[in-house]
């Protein structure tokens, strides 16, 4: 490869003198950069956010709402014959009535604290109140200290305002309470509700996110060891691999059947209510997808109308480089040059453009600052796409006659 | 230098076939000045495409420099007709968006000289032809003649063995005809072999040698002495 054959400062004063076309592509490809590279990183954030796990077998667990209605209905008489029957119905590994559904949208949070009263540094926490069928039926691990038993179970009823004695935490949650100290030395520890009031972590869960997917501490949750005796009250079923989908309708017909005081309704898999959690994000992820796409293609095909338009304005130019000892691949190598050029100006103006874009993003909207590697990855790529885009449109220009120098029309 | 033997040339479209040139012979020496002329639609153009390695052909043989060009790739034609080959042609052919530095440095840049060498060889072809104080004015800015000029600057640039002219002073007044024509006498002088096609006959006749192209062929050969020449002798 001689280098002297580049001619690339002819090139660059040849487009300084005839600079409008070259130039709205540059614009172009600056604008397509600074969209599409600000386009992939949220893409990637929320799919990072997307792929998080709940800790919870999702693909086996669905749930159910039992609303009971009338003055003969007895809620605690209801939910543990209703825990009974579905527990030993075949294929359910466990059951668990439970007043939030992790990702769902909707449940309780509190303020935990390592020390008692106003103004101390507090946590914010899911709050999930289950038995000590929890861990089987959500498949959470306890991964410190111990799990509950029955005994440490209470029965919740309307307008309780205290609180169980001891509660099982996540990982994360421990490891924000007791920055200082190793996680599972937060087992047999007190933190406490509602400024004052006492808990002792009898034990810690792997993992169990929050109702809030939108949520940032959405992996700080607490259970507590209480059944509600409310009116309302939801089952969380775990099945055996496989059998959820014809579980569902059986344990809603079977709920329905045993007891006509109450409406048994809200029958949803976890992973459906997952996937509707996340549903703006999918949508957003899609929609930018597309516009980058679209905007991709309209800049190459606005760099192959400008390449091909030049090649048709400059055929005698063409002809004449032949004609002056031109090879065709030197004619491909001109226009590939000449693209590269106008690339190189179009993604220098927008790599400015595309932090200036994340800027706003974080400031306006919270996101987070983009990685260095993604303004020199969209570079690359801009230059790719206007490489490709002109190779059709140089090969072209090649084949044009030497003998075109010399015709006179 | 340039020898044809038989060279057949025919254009074909669906409904008819041309026989551009037909057999055609043709001889230039080392350090001729050929012009050739001949009426529209002779084989002038295809003769001098053929010639410059511009076109291919169907039949016969041709020999440049020594070297059988019949059978070569459009890389190797294009490589010689950058090493051995000076274009000129009548409508100037310079890039409207290069300077006449950049216009010249053309050709040299396919050669791969590096940009000394690129350098002093354009500053002596502008030199040349007196244009050395314009470099930095584009085409546009020139008279025809002074365009022509930088064409002629242009195909000197590489030090060809071997000039071709297309009509050279087709474009241009008789004034800048002349004085186009002189320059190119003495190129000649310095020993560079010229053929070239016009359609004036006044200018043909300052030519060493002449001939006539009709049909396709070589149909009358003469050699013709300009009186200066004649003088010199």
């Amino acid at each position: 490869m001689n280098i002297n054959k580049w001619e690339i400062g002819p090139i660059f004063r040849a487009l300084m003198r005839n600079k409008v076309g070259a130039v709205l592509i540059a614009i172009q490809i600056a604008v397509t950069m600074t969209i599409i590279v600000n386009s992939i990183f949220i893409i990637i954030e929320r799919s990072k956010l997307m792929q998080r796990e709940s800790g919870i077998d999702d693909a086996n667990s669905f749930y159910i709402t039992n609303t009971g209605f009338g003055d003969e209905f007895d809620s605690k008489a209801t939910t543990i014959a209703d825990l009974e029957l579905i527990r030993n119905t075949p294929g359910v590994i466990d059951a668990v009535q439970i007043n939030a559904i992790p990702n769902s949208g909707s449940g309780w949070s509190m303020s935990f604290q390592t020390e008692p009263g106003e103004n101390k540094e507090d946590q914010g926490a899911a709050i999930y109140m289950v038995d000590e069928h929890a861990t089987k039926a959500l498949d959470i691990e306890v991964i410190a200290g111990e799990d509950f038993t029955p005994s440490d179970v209470r029965w919740r009823e309307n307008g309780t305002r205290d609180w169980p004695d001891t509660v099982l935490i996540t990982k994360v949650l421990a490891e924000s309470l007791f920055p200082d100290t190793p996680w599972q030395e937060a087992v047999g520890k007190t933190m406490y509700i509602s400024q004052t009031e006492p808990m002792i972590i009898k034990g810690i869960v792997d993992k169990i996110q929050a109702p809030w997917v939108g949520w940032s501490d959405l992996e700080h949750s607490v259970l507590t060891p209480e059944i509600t005796q409310f009116s309302s009250t939801r089952y969380f079923i775990r099945t055996q691999a496989g059998e959820r989908d014809r579980l569902m309708p059986e344990i809603e017909e079977a709920l329905a059947s045993a007891n006509k005081q109450r409406i048994i309704r809200g029958l949803r898999s976890v992973e459906e209510t997952r996937e509707r959690s996340y549903r703006g994000d999918a949508a957003m992820i899609k929609i930018l997808s597309t516009t980058m796409v679209i905007l991709t293609i309209v800049t190459a095909l606005g760099i192959v109308g400008l390449a091909s338009f030049s090649v048709n304005r400059r055929k005698k130019q063409i002809g004449t480089r032949r004609a002056l000892g031109a090879s065709q691949s030197a004619i491909v190598r001109y226009f590939m040059l000449e693209n590269f050029l106008i690339s190189s100006v179009g993604v220098i103006i927008g790599a400015v453009l595309t932090i200036g874009l994340n800027m706003v993003l974080v400031n306006v909207f919270s996101l987070p600052s983009l990685d260095w590697y993604f303004v020199p990855a969209g570079m690359l790529v801009l230059w790719l796409v206007g490489q490709i885009a002109v190779f059709g449109p140089a090969k072209k220009a090649a084949n044009i006659p030497p003998a075109l120098a010399t015709r006179t029309v | 230098m340039l020898t044809m033997h038989n060279v057949k040339k025919i254009f074909r479209t669906d409904l008819v076939e041309t026989h551009a040139l037909r057999d055609f012979n043709l001889q230039v020496d080392e350090g001729d000045f050929v012009a050739v002329t001949g009426p529209s639609g002779s084989g002038k153009t295809t003769f001098l495409n053929i010639a410059g390695l511009l076109e291919t052909f169907e039949g016969g043989t041709y020999e440049l420099d020594g070297k059988n060009v019949s059978n070569l790739s459009d890389k190797q034609r294009s490589q010689l007709r950058n090493e051995k080959i000076g274009f000129i042609f009548q409508s100037f052919n310079l890039i409207p968006d290069l300077d006449l530095f950049d216009n010249v440095d053309v050709p040299l840049r396919y050669r791969g000289f590096n940009s000394a060498e690129r350098k002093k060889r354009i500053e002596n072809s502008l030199e040349l032809v007196g244009l050395a104080n314009r470099m930095k004015h584009l085409p546009s800015q020139l008279s025809g003649g002074q365009q022509q000029r930088v064409a002629i600057a242009r195909a000197l640039a590489g030090s060809p063995r071997f000039l071709l002219a297309d009509e050279p002073t087709g474009n241009l007044d008789t004034k800048m005809a002349l004085s186009v024509m002189e320059l190119l006498k003495e190129i000649n002088d310095t020993g560079t072999t010229i053929v070239m096609v016009t359609h004036d006959q006044d200018l043909a006749k300052q030519a060493k040698r002449n001939i006539y192209v009709r049909d396709g062929q070589v149909s009358e050969l003469s050699e013709v002495v300009s009186l200066e020449h004649a003088a010199n002798a």
